[in-house]
């Protein structure tokens, strides 16, 4: 800081033949207008506008509307949608949960390998990191493909290898929900690792030396040192990954189609359906501010965990 | 039993879990590859050989010789490429007004920068399709670029001001003491030293951009003018019954250049998005 007060008055001095350009550089607002301007037309306008409609009757098909709030009424009553929200819920918890404990497991394991300087170490990464990087759209078919129940599906000629009769996937209602959370685990795990894995770096390793000394397990340094020094960073990546997985839509897609029936046929994908498959522009706006107001919830949730200091 | 043997012991432990790790990371990749590579007569041999007995790259061909699987491809890259860089240009100034002046709000702005992340580009698609579709901006690049720009911009801006605090200022003041103007400073200064950052964060964001599925799926209805995200998951429809193993090609070379590209590139882009996502 002192060295910005010493340099600049000097740099004032030397330029204030350009004064006006000079002044307006050195306002924030400048520099950020474009940006601003940008955001406001494509996120703020609409999210606003998503609001105003979810107070109409407008298709998309009919230019012509009228305001009312009829639409909550009829999506609330919506016999469909206490169905889709369970799923939505089941989905996102169970996606997270798995995420969060696969994630801290692969953390620890490749920092031991890491500690131990163990060879592989590397390779087990760019592994874990291919899986993550692989657009939703070809997870979700890779995915179609594994679970698939024709002959090619991977896990049912495993099965069928084994003996055990073959499992019904993605047509069985009560498992194609879980076999959609073990594809999106599978792509979202990497993340969680990274996130848990750069917390584990800056536990002081004198922790775990002073517990040794004092004779703690394994298993209870874990518990008293490990978990407590990672609260912070496991809470912003359950805040992160919730609302990950709840705009997940390119996954679930080409794996299921929100199928069979509507037993994989989250929120984002239903409200999908509602405007571009259904045209009902009224009850997917109701349905987006959902969406907006839950990620909301969310980012407020997420700024509280955050430093203060950004 | 003595320290070292114990030692040697969780050693293979961490071994055996590699093994398994890598088997469900890397396995359905595997089977993808080894579809691609059978001959139709092979796609319904239930036998879980990953080699198949006779390897073919026809796929490969087939899934390329199809009139549309080039366009898209050469969409996706368009796309990918195009809402990166022009990210920069809001990015850019952006992240150096949050790094290097001090006003107030300046935390409401990186807050709502974040909030902006958070919102599913589902949502904004609702009112904005029927924007764009009354100025002609669906079914055409432009529209879709516009976009892929404005979802890359925030966590642009986000990785860039991180990689900004860490240089210092003492250059560019150097730099206006000579009689630079401060915007001056920025492109000849600050910009060419920010390039490991802007590197990453254009490649992290291009790749976002190649996996983009929601902004094309909603907007473009033309086939030509589809990326290879889409274009992908119609093939899916078109193939899966008749040629999964064409199917199986058609994703591998979709998947091919993110995972390249990202692997190449890891350790800058993972340095960048951590230093956002956990320090802030």
């Amino acid at each position: 800081m002192s060295q910005d007060a010493v340099a600049r008055p000097a740099a004032r001095a030397a330029v204030s033949d350009t004064g006006v350009r000079w002044r307006l550089a050195e306002r924030p607002f400048v520099w950020l207008a474009p940006l601003a301007l940008l955001l406001v037309v494509t996120y703020v306008y609409p999210a606003i506008d998503v609001i105003r409609y979810s107070f109409t009757d407008a298709t998309l098909l009919n230019p012509q509307y009228a305001y009312t709030a009829d639409s909550y009424r009829s999506v609330a009553t919506n016999p469909d949608l206490p169905g889709i929200l369970w799923v939505t819920l089941l989905f996102v918890v169970a996606s997270v949960i798995l995420q969060l404990v696969l994630g801290l497991l692969v953390a620890m394991v490749l920092h031991r390998g890491v500690k131990r300087r163990l060879p592989g170490v590397a390779a087990v990464r760019i592994i874990i990191l291919s899986a993550w990087i692989v657009p939703g759209v070809a997870a979700g078919i890779v995915w179609q493909l594994m679970f698939n129940e024709a002959s090619y599906g991977f896990l049912n000629a495993m099965l069928r290898g084994a003996g055990i009769s073959p499992v019904a996937w993605l047509s069985d209602p009560d498992i194609a929900l879980w076999s959609a959370v073990i594809a999106n685990v599978w792509r979202g795990t990497a993340f969680s690792m990274l996130l848990l894995y750069a917390g584990l770096v800056v536990i002081p390793s004198s922790l775990y030396e002073a517990a040794s000394v004092d004779g703690a397990t394994p298993l209870k340094q874990f518990w008293y040192i490990t978990l407590p020094q990672l609260r912070p960073i496991l809470l912003i990546n359950t805040v992160l990954i919730s609302i990950f997985t709840l705009n997940t839509f390119d996954l679930i897609l080409p794996l299921t189609g929100g199928g069979p029936g509507r037993a994989t046929e989250v929120l984002a994908l239903y409200t999908y359906n509602a405007v571009f498959r259904n045209f009902d522009l009224s009850s997917g706006a109701v349905l987006a501010v959902l969406l907006l107001a839950i990620s909301v919830v969310f980012t407020l949730i997420y700024v509280r965990l955050l430093p203060r200091e950004l | 039993m003595t320290t070292l043997g114990r030692t040697r012991l969780a050693d293979v432990g961490t071994y055996v879990a590699f093994g398994v790790i890598c088997l469900f990371f890397a396995g359905p990749l595997l089977w993808l590859v080894s579809l691609s590579i059978r001959t139709s007569a092979e796609i319904y041999v239930s036998s879980i050989n990953l080699w198949p007995n006779n390897p073919t790259l026809e796929n490969y061909v087939a899934a390329l010789n199809n009139p549309l699987f080039p366009t898209y491809l050469w969409n996706g890259l368009k796309l990918a490429v195009g809402g990166a860089f022009g990210a920069i240009f809001f990015a850019a100034p952006a992240a150096y007004a949050l790094s290097r002046f001090r006003f107030r709000n300046k935390q409401l702005a990186m807050i709502g920068l974040l909030a902006v992340q958070m919102i599913s580009p589902l949502v904004i698609m609702v009112p904005l399709y029927r924007y764009m579709d009354r100025i002609g901006l669906t079914d055409s690049h432009v529209g879709a670029m516009m976009l892929y720009i404005a979802i890359a911009a925030p966590l642009f801006t986000w990785m860039l001001k991180g990689f900004l605090d860490g240089i210092p200022r003492s250059l560019e003041e150097a730099a206006m003491i000579d009689g630079c103007t401060r915007f001056g400073a920025f492109m000849r200064v600050v910009l060419p030293l920010s390039l490991p950052g802007l590197t990453s964060a254009f490649v992290l964001n291009a790749i976002l951009g190649w996996s983009q599925f929601i902004i094309p799926f909603i907007l473009i209805s033309k086939p030509n003018l589809l990326p290879i995200a889409v274009g992908i998951f119609n093939f899916q429809g078109t193939y899966s019954q008749t040629s999964t193993q064409t199917l199986a090609a058609a994703s591998v070379i979709s998947i091919v250049p993110a995972v390249v590209v990202f692997l190449v590139l890891q350790r800058f882009i993972i340095g960048a998005l951590m230093s956002g996502a956990v320090k802030g």
